[in-house]
């Protein structure tokens, strides 16, 4: 397949060089970062401007900020970021949170590669390792704090992060690096951009890691089992096309396999082995009429589960096929002076093959969104964003009728649900910026909240259904920033308050509240339950200077209730805990130096203690964990060898050769050498 | 680099109206035109024959540039020219120095289908100019709209949504 992708690619690149002068027309995010002086971005509206005048709270992590982090994987960046939860398990196992919000498989959140989504279906989580692309090939990583939903619909409900990586037809990017360390962690990549003519580009990227995590000793039994070496590699291909000075072709692919140990939302820690791989086509054209964009994708994933039965320890192999089919087509349109719109149709089907959906579980979703941004004054914009998800149900296999289902069951379910951006932006002076923002985010069911299906007997007495009947959660958030730009020191301060509320809370099978009995059946079903509340101020300064230092400050308060029901009784079914499951208190400190040849960061994070779920060593109850407040500290020197060659040594967790940051085993110290030589 | 580059005045006690940043961002810009120019664009700068104090201050954009002055993936090439000259000059593109942008440009601009450029916003606010620049303390590009459609100037939609226009 991949070397079908590489033929095709090459035959258009062939027919397609040298025929007309390539140029900027859509979003050209190297000309425009460069004319204005600051980072582009298209996160928050579908329309490019300046991450300052976005209607939403946006973080933008560029690609120095992320060859200085030292980071190995992407959540290890975004762990620096205010406002952001990032739970390590293990390596390349982890979870990313917004504001208030984090648990195993985190649902909430939206991540995209170049505009593609990449969760997975069954949980709408994100498996980070075994996202196809290197972290040298990434320009930048936008950061949307708040529900963005009316642009990009479901699990955008906490935030969205958005991967945004070179341009082949507009950026060379050609290095090899290497790297080894402690964890018998060994890790190389690959970038190369060939350019022909001046019309076609092409970015191929390869790259992975192995390593043994853990020793057995900090293991309990169920995860002694379970855990094994993770892994990972991919490959990625990236293809643009200016067909014509107006019109750009893109055509991206990429393959991959990794191995993780994760815990499932039950916090169980199980095993996969993930073989994914992707195509997107897409087209953008700058016409009278607007920017008007097709992108079509598939991403499929084949997973090979090892989990081990909490209730009889004995090993249970899994084998899923999920899929997920996308179709977006929009116009962005400038009308007059002041006024953008943005209309888009999207159709999205996800699917899940597999014995634990007893068969195969798709959803289709249809949705429709509208973007209308008002310049009012020069000094005020007013943008206004509406979406609306109809979602239909199908299943075809053998319903698990001891639950009461069925295949009419399945089949009539529907869900229509609108979301809602709304914002105004207010540059008070050429120095300050006020950002009043409301939204309605929508987090839909995932197919296991809807269709999973574990019989009694499979994994305990009781058994364990989705409900094809949830409705979806729904997030309002309300929030005002401001922020300051300090000239006299080189930096900018932000500040943001938000308040947050979450209804219909959807309550995985393991957590439903009702443990029923029907023909002498016990089982739980996932459910609606209740809701749950966030509020929270951040405040951070980040500047640099003309002499090489760099520094940023910041704190993130974000408290949580909850008002589910799901831990009456003290009985704990899930990692869905919401109250005091992340900290409260977060604050992440950082300073750098370049000279000459040398470049010198070190990163701080602190934060407050927290609740979480762990699996217990022998058959029972989940057992509530308490982790203490801790520093992380993480240090990166690098020097410059020769012009196109760089050594760099990263020391993550440096102060502590192990730390509790989560429910499961301690976290180690990791020293990580590299070498990395660009071309 | 671009902040000492900016401090850069031409010596004799005055300050061009244009500043290397602007003429950075000038060069930036026209790269969004639906017609941008090659690597090298021709750019005129327009002075009042008979204003010694626009002669002088289209000579220190001249010094300012020299002989090329590398913006973005565009050299801007500078020609000093009359503004009664315009239309034989050729250019597509037009700095306009200090006092010349009145009606006399904008009609020649017109006239040529060029692109009029000047760092006084309120020149292109009264129509005589299509391109204002200001780049501190941030970079602002103010765009009059019908003047640039009577020129037949137009940039890419993309580019229109990051500046303002009147």
């Amino acid at each position: 397949m991949t070397r079908a992708i590489q033929s095709i690619g090459a035959i258009g690149l062939s027919m397609l060089a040298g025929a007309v002068p390539a140029r900027a027309q859509s979003v050209d995010y190297q000309a425009m970062e460069q004319l204005f002086g600051e980072p582009v971005t298209t996160s928050v509206t579908g329309k490019p401007q300046r991450a300052a005048e976005a209607p939403a709270n946006i973080e933008i992590i560029t690609q120095d900020d992320i060859r200085r982090s030292g980071a190995t994987t992407i959540p290890d960046v975004l762990a620096f970021v205010t406002g952001v939860d990032v739970r390590t398990y293990g390596l390349g196992a982890q979870d990313v949170g917004i504001r208030g919000y984090n648990q195993a498989s985190n649902p909430r959140i939206m991540v995209l590669i170049n505009g593609r989504q990449v969760y997975m279906v069954d949980y709408g989580r994100i498996v980070w390792e075994s996202l196809p692309v290197q972290l040298t090939e990434i320009r930048q990583i936008e950061v949307v704090k708040g529900p963005n939903s009316a642009l990009y619909g479901f699990n955008a409900a906490g935030g969205v992060i958005n991967i945004i990586t070179y341009d082949p037809l507009k950026e060379q990017v050609n290095l090899a690096s290497l790297g080894g360390g402690t964890q018998d962690f060994l890790t190389g990549s690959a970038v190369g951009t060939a350019k022909i003519g001046d019309t076609a580009g092409l970015r191929l990227s390869a790259g992975g890691f192995n390593a043994q995590d853990f020793a057995p000793g900090p293991l309990n039994k169920t995860d002694v089992l379970t855990r094994q070496s993770p892994f990972d590699g991919n490959f990625n291909a990236d293809g643009r096309w200016q067909i014509t000075p107006r019109i750009e072709a893109i055509l991206e692919g990429s393959y991959g396999t990794s191995r993780e140990s994760h815990p499932t939302p039950a916090t169980y820690f199980d095993t996969e082995q993930i073989h994914q791989w992707s195509l997107r086509v897409g087209v953008n054209a700058d016409t009278p009429i607007g920017i008007l964009s097709l992108s079509a994708y598939r991403n499929q994933v084949g997973l090979d589960a090892y989990l081990i039965n909490p209730f009889t320890l004995k090993p249970v192999n899994g084998y899923e096929q999920q899929t997920v089919t996308a179709v977006e087509v929009s116009d962005l349109l400038k009308i007059g002076t002041d006024h953008t719109v943005r209309g888009g149709l999207e159709f999205r089907q996800n699917a899940d093959q597999s014995s634990q959906v007893g068969g195969r579980l798709a959803d289709a979703d249809y949705a429709a969104s509208l973007m209308w941004d008002w310049q009012i004054t020069p000094a005020v914009t007013a943008t206004n964003a509406v979406r609306i998800d109809h979602d239909e149900v199908s299943f075809s296999g053998t319903p698990a009728t001891v639950a009461g289902l069925t295949a009419t069951t399945f089949n009539s379910a529907h869900i229509d649900a609108p979301s809602l951006n709304s914002g105004v932006v207010w540059k008070a002076t050429d120095a300050d910026t006020f950002r009043f923002t409301l939204a309605r985010g929508v987090q839909l069911p995932t197919l296991a909240q809807q269709g999973l299906q574990i019989l009694p007997g499979t994994s305990g007495p009781v058994g364990y259904f989705g409900n094809p009947d949830l409705l979806p959660s729904i997030t309002w958030n309300a929030e005002i920033d401001y922020d300051r730009s300090l000239p006299a020191i080189s930096s900018v301060l932000r500040t943001a308050l938000f308040l947050q509320r979450t209804d219909d809370v959807i309550a995985s099978f393991f957590a439903g509240p009702l443990t029923i009995l029907r023909d002498g059946v016990a089982y739980r079903l996932a459910d609606n339950v209740g809701y749950t509340t966030a509020e929270g101020f951040e405040i951070g300064i980040k500047g640099h200077s003309g002499s090489g230092w760099r520094w940023n400050l910041s704190y993130a308060l974000a408290e949580t209730t909850n008002h589910t029901g799901l831990d009456a009784g003290g009985v704990i079914l899930s990692g869905q805990l919401y109250a005091h499951s992340v900290p409260e208190h977060v604050v992440v400190a950082g300073i750098g130096y370049t000279f000459e040849k040398y470049e010198a960061d070190l990163m701080a994070r602190w934060q407050s203690s927290f609740l979480d779920v762990r699996s217990p060593p022998t058959p029972g109850p989940l057992v509530l964990v308490s982790v203490d407040n801790y520093v992380t500290l993480n240090a990166r020197i690098a020097y410059r060898v020769i012009d196109n060659v760089t050594v760099a040594l990263v020391a993550q967790q440096l102060n502590a050769p192990s730390l509790i940051t989560t429910g499961g085993a301690p976290q180690e110290r990791r020293l990580i050498a590299s070498v990395t030589a660009r071309f | 680099m671009l902040t000492a580059l900016a401090a850069f005045r031409p010596c004799g006690g005055h300050a061009a109206s244009f500043a290397v940043k602007d003429l950075q961002v000038l060069g930036r810009a026209i790269a969004f035109l639906q017609s941008p120019p090659g690597s090298d664009a021709v750019i005129a700068i327009a002075y009042v024959p008979g204003d010694a104090a626009s002669r002088r201050d289209a000579e220190d954009i001249l010094a300012l540039i020299g002989a090329g002055l590398q913006a973005g993936r565009v050299t801007l090439r500078p020609r000093l020219v009359d503004i009664n000259n315009l239309s034989a000059a050729g250019a597509t593109i037009v700095i306009a120095a200090a006092g010349a942008a009145g009606p006399r440009l904008s009609e020649a601009t017109r006239a040529t289908h060029a692109l009029c450029v000047t760092t006084d916003t309120e020149a292109v606010r009264a129509g005589f100019c299509t391109m204002s620049i200001t780049t501190e303390p941030l970079v602002k590009i103010l765009i009059n709209h019908a003047v640039a459609e009577a020129a037949g100037v137009e940039f890419v939609t993309a580019f229109r949504m990051m500046i303002k226009e009147m």
